[in-house]
């Protein structure tokens, strides 16, 4: 049933510049609010859609658009599924569940292609993330993580990068584990992986999955917009390395702000890397086996702004954020408590231009506090 | 869109005043976006039901052809009336089709003929995406149904398609020949809510007659009798490659024009054919029933069977090529009792042992192997290895897949095992149209209604157009004379051996005779294998006969004889004696460098080339470089052993190279 609407499915996710939760919102409110299929949403002409849906003419336009190329996209489903491909719509059962409580309605994608043992998704699983030129001793830690997880038999997820990642598929697999492999590119562009991944794909024990274009060739932005995935599709997260930036650095930062639980290796003294500035940021230290460290580091909170370039802007903006306890504050307060050398000025501007800060005037001058998280207002999808 | 309307824009752009009804039928169904399967004969104009919708509509029409013939002639008359039509086939360079789509991409094409095998390639499906696709058509739809006498699996990709289009775009599917069970088996597949037209199928400008023959002669002789005076030109369907070559030889030794078309003949060839058929350049065109001849020829004059077909379907099919201009036609089938062995033997030689499905499955579970990998692996023919590959595909055991530009077979997992009651119910099934074929030789009512009762056309009509109503019947008288002329071409008609290559030196050569055609096999057999000693003197006498029917009186430098792997010196006595006979010098320094397996042992000729591959030098390079060398070996079958020896002779600097054996086997498996 789902699969003869895989044509509708491809249009929908890949709506250029409408980002995951616009079309989120359109699924919830055909799926879920108005009960209709996604074909019988399309049939509508521009007049529900603008009454009903309430799209505005650039949407109504893309739609119009994509419509056209349904006939096209049938030819590629019917590519994808003659070579085992899959489609998994957001509205599906076989949608990972992790993923979609992870990231909800904002940064949940709308389908999920893979190809491999779909079973995988349900179980539970571990990220293990770091550098593509990782130490040693990370590799060592992350060979203990696969091998730990895969004891316990829980899925090792991992972004397919040289270092960290391909150590954490190479050792699930040594270990007799299952993995699941997040691809930076279209499904359809792994020719090579599926080739040198054969035998555990047929044996149930490796999935692949991305969530791009089937034929989208690698690309940095694709890499960066695959961590969020990564790290959606599991229960625990684990750092092995992390430098200052860089897609590790700003999926962890990413995942604290979300409050997920993060286990970052604790570094050796002396080791070139950021983890420690990530503990202190909330992650949990865990030694190399992967065992929490109960020692909690307490440098001071201006040593760890110090490091940071300004233009780190993830970070910062993070760092912003954890300076709000509910209560509306001044500029000269926010200096404060981030012990910044700033002037009342410059904070007041750059505080108006954050689009999670809302700004409160008062007759003593502007208050600012965060806006509502936009989590808790989205309907629950599915 | 009116009738009226429409017939307006028919009359400007096909020049064309009315539909007839049907054809007016399915158009409107198809202008409404509804999904048709049109069943109707060859000349009822089909084709006209999905040209004219694509002219209409404003994107691009795409059509799945599996007759690339056909497509060729169809675009050449759409582009002459106007019509921007392309088609892309792997006939084509790859520039030439990248052009095509980039055309296509920009709208630039209304109507696109691809075959099925192209939704395989990654280029195509990607460009699909940047389309606006109007309608898709598929022709020759019967291929859709394992029933159907044409089944092919690329069409399982087809049917899969169009289940995921969108509902509302267009979907014809046309064929000339489906019986009701073919009928239903294609609604069924390609689902939703199609409606079938089926419009009647007789013939009446056909005259069928049947021939009842006792022996092959019998045909060669009526054949050569009568060929030319059968009005006009025509089509001779042979049951295999083999007796193509061997009537075409015939005609031309009795000077009648004939040309032979079969799919082991390059494009180009091919295309000259196809060609030279629509200029009535020969009388007669000797094709195998194996190739689909999808040209749109109006008046070919006359089809004749040498092989009765596997049943009705085909026959229907084949014949239905003739006529189309309304004219008469005349439709011979000639039947020996004996000829029932060859459909016979293809429905139950047509599945490989169970072993060999398995041993493909164990292969494919343990990697990710391609056609030749699993060649290789299995020591399997490819014509079973890509029978056991269809049935695996079919019931979901295997899958193929693109690893870059190459064809894979990965194991499906938690895939059914091995069903064989649907080959029995097939091979059943075939069973049963054959024995229904050869009802149709022994029927004493009309022969047109027998064909279109079995097709499902149940039309109650009067039908006097065979030789059991009205037309004269034919019968073969053998005189003495024409036994004579038969007797004499076959003993003068010696096998050529096809060597040519870009790169080596080596010529066409001959062969004395088939191996198990004559007693010559035999005589082979009895000095290889049951110690009978050197090579009769008759087998000499034969290669000589052939040589010089080839080669005249053509003198050659130097005779090398292929070393022996189990046999002996048979062959190297054997050489000695032609070197005497023809005092050319015998050179003894074509020398194995390591040890080969006998080449029988390999089922394919992809092992049989790593057998010999490097196993042979020439030990006394002066004496060879800038010679003309006559080369002799016994047996000929995938060439591969001669072929390795032409390279390296070449290597050696040898100016010419020519096979000459005693024996060629029938049908090697790479084509």
């Amino acid at each position: 049933m789902i699969k003869e609407a895989a044509a509708y499915w491809i249009a929908l996710a890949h709506l250029p510049k409408w980002g995951h939760l616009k079309i989120n919102n359109l699924i919830i409110k055909f799926f879920h609010e108005n009960k209709i299929s996604i074909e019988e949403f399309f049939q509508l002409g521009e007049k529900d859609w603008r009454g009903i849906y309430q799209l505005d003419e650039k949407q109504i336009f893309d739609l119009n658009k994509a419509k056209l190329e349904l006939p096209g996209n049938a030819f590629l489903a019917e590519s994808l599924f003659s070579q085992g491909f899959e489609i998994i719509p957001i509205t599906s059962q076989d949608y990972s569940k992790t993923l979609k409580t992870n990231l909800k309605a904002t940064h949940a994608p709308a389908v999920l292609y893979i190809k491999g043992n779909g079973k995988i998704l349900s179980e539970k699983s571990v990220a293990i993330v770091g550098s593509r030129d990782a130490s040693e001793t990370a590799l060592e830690f992350t060979d203990n993580i696969a091998q730990l997880a895969s004891k316990e038999f829980k899925v090792v997820v991992s972004g397919f990068a040289k270092g960290v990642d391909k150590k954490a598929l190479d050792s699930a697999i040594f270990y007799k584990g299952q993995s699941v492999i997040v691809l930076p590119q279209g499904i359809m562009t792994f020719a090579s992986g599926f080739k040198n991944y054969y035998k555990q794909i047929i044996d149930g024990d490796v999935l692949v999955l991305s969530t791009f274009f089937p034929k989208a060739p690698w690309r940095t932005e694709l890499a960066m917009a695959r961590n969020p995935i990564i790290y959606g599709l599991a229960n625990e997260i684990y750092v092995a390395e992390s430098s200052e930036k860089g897609g590790t650095w700003s999926g962890v930062m990413d995942g604290l702000k979300k409050n997920r639980s993060i286990f970052v290796r604790k570094p050796e003294p002396g080791e070139k890397n950021a983890n420690n500035i990530l503990i202190q940021k909330g992650a949990i230290p865990v030694d190399i086996n992967g065992q929490r460290l109960s020692e909690v580091y307490n440098a001071p909170l201006f040593d760890v702004i110090s490091l940071v370039q300004e233009s780190d802007a993830d970070f910062f903006a993070s760092e912003i954020r954890s300076v709000f306890n509910g209560k509306p504050l001044s500029a000269k307060e926010v200096i404060l408590k981030l012990k910044l050398d700033w002037t009342t000025q410059k904070m007041n501007n750059y505080l108006k231009k954050i689009d999670f800060i809302e700004t409160i005037k008062e007759k003593k001058g502007n208050l600012f506090k965060l806006k509502e998280a936009t989590d808790k207002t989205q309907p629950t999808l599915f | 869109m009116t009738r009226q309307e429409a017939e307006l824009i028919l009359l400007r752009i096909f020049g064309i005043a009315k539909f007839h009804d049907e054809q007016w039928t399915a158009i409107e169904r198809v202008l409404k976006g509804e999904r048709v399967l049109l069943i109707e004969k060859t000349g009822f104009g089909k084709s006209l039901c999905f040209q004219f919708p694509a002219t209409v509509f404003k994107g691009i029409t795409i059509i799945f052809s599996p007759l690339i013939a056909l497509m060729r002639d169809q675009v050449k008359k759409l582009n002459a009336k106007g019509v921007s039509a392309r088609c892309i086939n792997s006939e084509q360079t790859p520039e030439e089709n990248s052009q095509i789509i980039s055309e296509a991409k920009t709208g630039q094409v209304k109507i696109l003929y691809i075959a099925p095998e192209r939704q395989e390639n990654s280029e195509w499906v990607e460009a699909t995406s940047q389309m606006n696709i109007s309608m898709v058509v598929v022709d020759e739809a019967h291929c859709i149904s394992v029933w159907g006498h044409d089944f092919r699996p690329a069409f399982r990709r087809i049917i899969n398609l169009i289940k995921l289009l969108p509902k509302g775009l267009p979907v014809l599917a046309t064929t000339a020949t489906a019986t009701q069970k073919v009928e239903r088996d294609i609604a069924q597949q390609i689902g939703g809510s199609i409606s079938t037209i089926r419009g009647n199928l007789m013939r009446d400008n056909f005259k069928l007659f049947v021939v009842k023959v006792a022996s092959e002669e019998e045909k060669f002789i009526w054949l050569g009798q009568y060929l030319n005076k059968l009005p006009g030109s025509g089509i001779l369907y042979t049951g295999t490659r083999f007796d193509t070559e061997i009537y075409s030889k015939w005609f031309e030794y009795l000077n009648i024009s004939s040309t032979a078309y079969n799919a082991g003949l390059d494009t180009d060839s091919r295309i000259a054919i196809e060609n030279g058929l629509m200029t009535n350049q020969w009388k007669c065109i000797i094709s195998t029933n194996a190739l689909g001849m999808g040209i749109d020829k109006p008046d070919i004059r006359f089809i004749i069977h040498s092989q009765i077909p596997q049943s009705p379907i085909h026959y229907y099919q084949e014949i239905g090529r003739a006529g189309r201009d309304g004219n008469s036609a005349n439709i011979i089938l000639f039947y020996n009792p004996e000829d029932r062995k060859l459909p016979e033997a293809f429905i139950e030689g047509g599945r490989p042992s169970l072993k060999k499905y398995e041993k493909v499955i164990l292969a494919v579970k343990s990697d990710l192997l391609g056609e030749w990998d699993l060649m290789r692996v299995t020591n399997m023919k490819q014509n079973q290895i890509r029978v056991i590959k269809a049935d695996l595909i079919e019931q979901g055991i295997i899958r193929e897949v693109m690893i870059g530009k190459s064809k894979k077979y990965e194991f499906i997992p938690g895939s059914p095992s091995l069903n064989t009651k649907v080959f029995d119910e097939l091979r059943n099934s075939k069973l049963n149209d054959l024995e229904s074929m050869i009802q149709y030789v022994g029927t004493e009512e009309s022969r047109m209604k027998f064909l279109c009762d079995y097709l499902g056309d149940n039309s109650d009509r009067q039908f006097n157009n065979c030789d059991n109503t009205g037309e004269q019947k034919i019968g073969v008288s053998v005189t003495p004379e024409w036994s004579e002329k038969l007797q004499s071409f076959r003993e003068n008609y010696f096998p050529e051996l096809e060597v040519e290559s870009k790169n080596s030196n080596m010529s066409n050569g001959v062969a004395a005779s088939y191996y198990g055609v004559s007693n010559v096999g035999a005589a082979l057999h009895r000095s290889k294998y049951e110690g009978g000693g050197d090579y009769a003197d008759f087998l000499l006498k034969l290669v000589l006969k052939a040589f010089r029917k080839k080669f005249g009186q053509e003198k050659f430098d130097l005779i090398v004889y292929v070393p022996p792997t189990s046999s002996g010196d048979l062959v190297k006595n054997f050489a000695t004696k032609i070197s005497q006979v023809l005092k050319f010098p015998i050179s003894h320094n074509l020398q194995k460098i390591r040890k080969t397996d006998q080449q029988k042992i390999f089922e394919n000729s992809l092992l049989k080339s790593d057998n010999v591959n490097g196993a042979f030098t020439f030990t006394a390079p002066d004496e060879i470089n800038g010679k003309s060398v006559l080369l002799i070996d016994d047996i000929f079958d995938s060439g591969a052993t001669i072929k390795e020896i032409g390279k390296i002779l070449t290597n050696f600097g040898a100016s010419k190279i020519v096979p000459i054996v005693i024996a060629r086997t029938v049908g090697g498996d790479l084509v």
